[in-house]
């Protein structure tokens, strides 16, 4: 469906030199660095999937999707969806397609949604029936109700988001490409949107890549995940298997039924907190099982409990890692 | 090309209920346009007003009024229409959501165009209608029904001229960063329609006849009414007419691609 072959994206950018007779030649003289937004980036994406594009900020996850959207003409490389080249913006494709962006809006900021709907219906020329079914459905699925008669200003951050996805909805598009969808969202609206989602994915089939810095909506949403880094791709694979790359251990939380000490818990690995009647160990993944028999045996254990390390530790680890890598190759 | 009038009316309709959203705002604007309109009229009032003066070569006060009413209709139409939809471009420019117009399986140069219209300013060709009346009662004659048809013809030429200059324009606006004072550059030009151009000396009369071609939006409908226009004159501004708009077009094309390689 998605197929992207060796992509690189480097965008053009002015210098502007300091000082009053620097910044006067560069009037005539204009000089020009590259940054590298993607640098070889390489994936397929079967029919169907649902693919998170996880990375810090300015890894280059944006441009990727944009470029995929046919905003961006890529430097170098192949991009293909579903059979189009993207950047050719031909209306065929278009009408496959969608974009979100969560720090960007579509809708009319004075007007209802309701009337962004209906452009839309104009635009991608979607006849009246198939119109009025799919917004019933969209309507239900992200429970609008009267918020799309009410004027877009007047709507929260939330129910704006859910307007923003349904007006990107209105063509009944097969690939979506969702960039931050839910952030700044409170965490109820965001597990309301991840389940949106979910189920147009699993209820039309669609093609779906996110980008997200909160790795709760990606961990949710995609079984598979892609994680780029200064315009690479530094790895594509499921997410547990990322977790058990990065972080080997696991969490074993131990609650007591009286105080212990710090001493008392230390001997049966590595102590992350012990506080009154409470202890986590970190644990490497082999060691679960003796380490939780012994704390059963020596310990007076009331109650235990194993679980892969939280994901935002995961990520910040990921990143950090791969910043000190390219240091050590620098260097 | 049904489509693309469906689409022409969902835009009308977003104007028009903005329009109603902000009514009192519309309405003070309507009276201070309906005020600048009325000055518009002034300066002939200063130059023929004081019969030691010359005046315009070649005008007579009436006939000088009918190049005022066609600045006046023009000028509706640079409000209207023109202005507004290069205020929704910049918008989107700067805020980045052009992204969205170039996502849509429609000719985005036709979104961008349509896509915000004031729509009151319909009245300017209320009052252009009654300077006209005024204009040929002073030059004591009605225009003929041919120059009228042919002024009219010169009214979708200049139309279209003036929504190619946009066009330029707004292309102008994706290469150069700074793009605030674009529309007000485009009307402090424009003000000079207000003028037969042959007030102009020549190397200015040759620029707005043939480089920002404002002689063609107001003299020459004007001599057309009056019947003094040579048809040749009338043939040749259709022609550069559509000449411009291929290059407007153009420009536009080439200004989108360097947008979406560039990369916004
Ligand atoms: N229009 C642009 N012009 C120049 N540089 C850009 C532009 N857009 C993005 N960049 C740069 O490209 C890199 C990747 O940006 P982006 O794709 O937005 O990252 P992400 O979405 O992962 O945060 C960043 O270093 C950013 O500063
Ligand atoms: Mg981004």
């Amino acid at each position: 469906m998605i197929e992207v072959q060796q992509l690189t994206k480097h965008y053009r950018v002015h210098k502007r030199p300091p000082g009053l007779a620097a910044a006067l030649k560069s009037l005539f003289k204009r000089e020009y660095t590259a940054v590298k937004a993607v640098d070889g980036i390489t994936f397929d994406i079967k029919a169907g999937e649902r693919v998170g594009f996880l990375g810090p900020n300015g890894a280059g996850k944006t441009t990727t999707l944009k470029t995929l959207a046919g905003l961006l003409h890529p430097s170098s490389g192949q991009v293909r969806v579903d059979g189009h080249v993207p950047q050719k913006r031909e209306a065929e494709y278009l009408k496959k397609i969608m974009l979100v962006m969560g720090q960007k809006q579509q809708l009319l900021w004075d007007l209802p949604p309701a009337e962004t709907f209906e452009m839309n219906r104009a635009i991608y020329d979607v006849p009246r029936a198939d119109f009025t079914r799919r917004m019933k459905e969209l309507g239900d699925l992200l429970e609008l109700g009267e918020l799309v008669n009410k004027p877009t200003r007047q709507l929260s951050l939330g129910e704006r988001m859910k307007c923003e996805l349904a007006a990107a909805l209105v063509h009944g598009p097969k690939v979506l490409f969702l960039d931050e969808p839910t952030i700044g969202l409170d965490v109820s609206m965001q597990v309301v949107m991840r389940d949106f989602i979910r189920r147009y994915n699993e209820q039309y089939g669609a093609t779906l890549i996110l980008t997200s810095h909160y790795m709760d909506d990606v961990a949710a949403l995609c079984p598979r995940v892609i994680v780029i880094d200064k315009g690479t791709l530094s790895f594509d694979g499921k997410l547990d298997d990322l977790v058990q790359k990065v972080r080997p251990e696991k969490r074993v939380t131990l609650r007591f039924s009286q105080p212990v000490t710090r001493e008392q818990v230390s001997p049966l690995g590595q102590v992350v907190t012990c506080e009154g009647a409470q202890a986590v160990l970190q644990v490497s993944h082999d060691q679960v099982n003796s380490v939780v028999g012994r704390a059963l045996a020596t310990l007076p254990v009331m109650d235990l409990n194993v679980e892969n390390p939280p994901l935002e530790e995961v990520m910040s680890e990921l990143f950090a890692r791969s910043r000190a890598n390219r240091e050590e190759q620098a260097a | 090309m049904g489509r693309y009038l469906g689409l022409l009316s969902r835009q009308l309709r977003t104007s028009a209920l903005l329009a109603a959203q902000y009514r009192w705002d519309f309405v003070v604007d309507g009276v201070v346009s309906l005020f600048f309109m009325a000055t518009a009229i002034v300066p002939l009032f200063v130059v023929y007003g004081d019969a030691s003066r010359p005046g315009i070569p070649g005008w007579s006060f009436g006939e000088a009024l009918v190049v005022t009413g066609w600045f006046i209709l023009l000028q509706g139409v640079l409000d209207g229409a023109v202005n507004p939809g290069l205020q929704a471009v910049i918008d989107h420019i700067r805020k980045g959501t052009l992204d969205f117009v170039l996502l849509k399986p429609a000719d985005a140069q036709f979104l961008v165009s349509t896509a915000r219209f004031q729509l009151w300013r319909v009245t300017s060709v209320v009052v252009a209608l009654v300077v006209f009346v005024i204009a040929f009662s002073r030059v004591g004659r009605a225009p003929a029904v041919l120059d009228v048809a042919a002024s009219l013809v010169l009214l979708v030429s200049a139309t279209l001229l003036l929504y190619s200059l946009w066009i330029l324009i707004v292309s102008a606006a994706f290469f150069v960063v700074k793009v605030d004072n674009l529309t007000y550059l485009f009307s402090s030009i424009f003000d000079a329609a207000r003028w037969p151009s042959s007030v102009f000396p020549n190397v200015l009369r040759f620029v707005f006849t043939f480089v920002v071609p404002l002689a063609l939006m107001t003299t020459f409908p004007a001599e057309a009414m009056l019947g003094r226009l040579e048809s040749s004159a009338l043939v040749g501004s259709l022609l550069g007419t559509l000449v411009f708009a291929a290059i407007a077009r153009w420009t536009w094309l080439k200004a989108i691609g360097h947008y979406t390689s560039a990369g916004g």
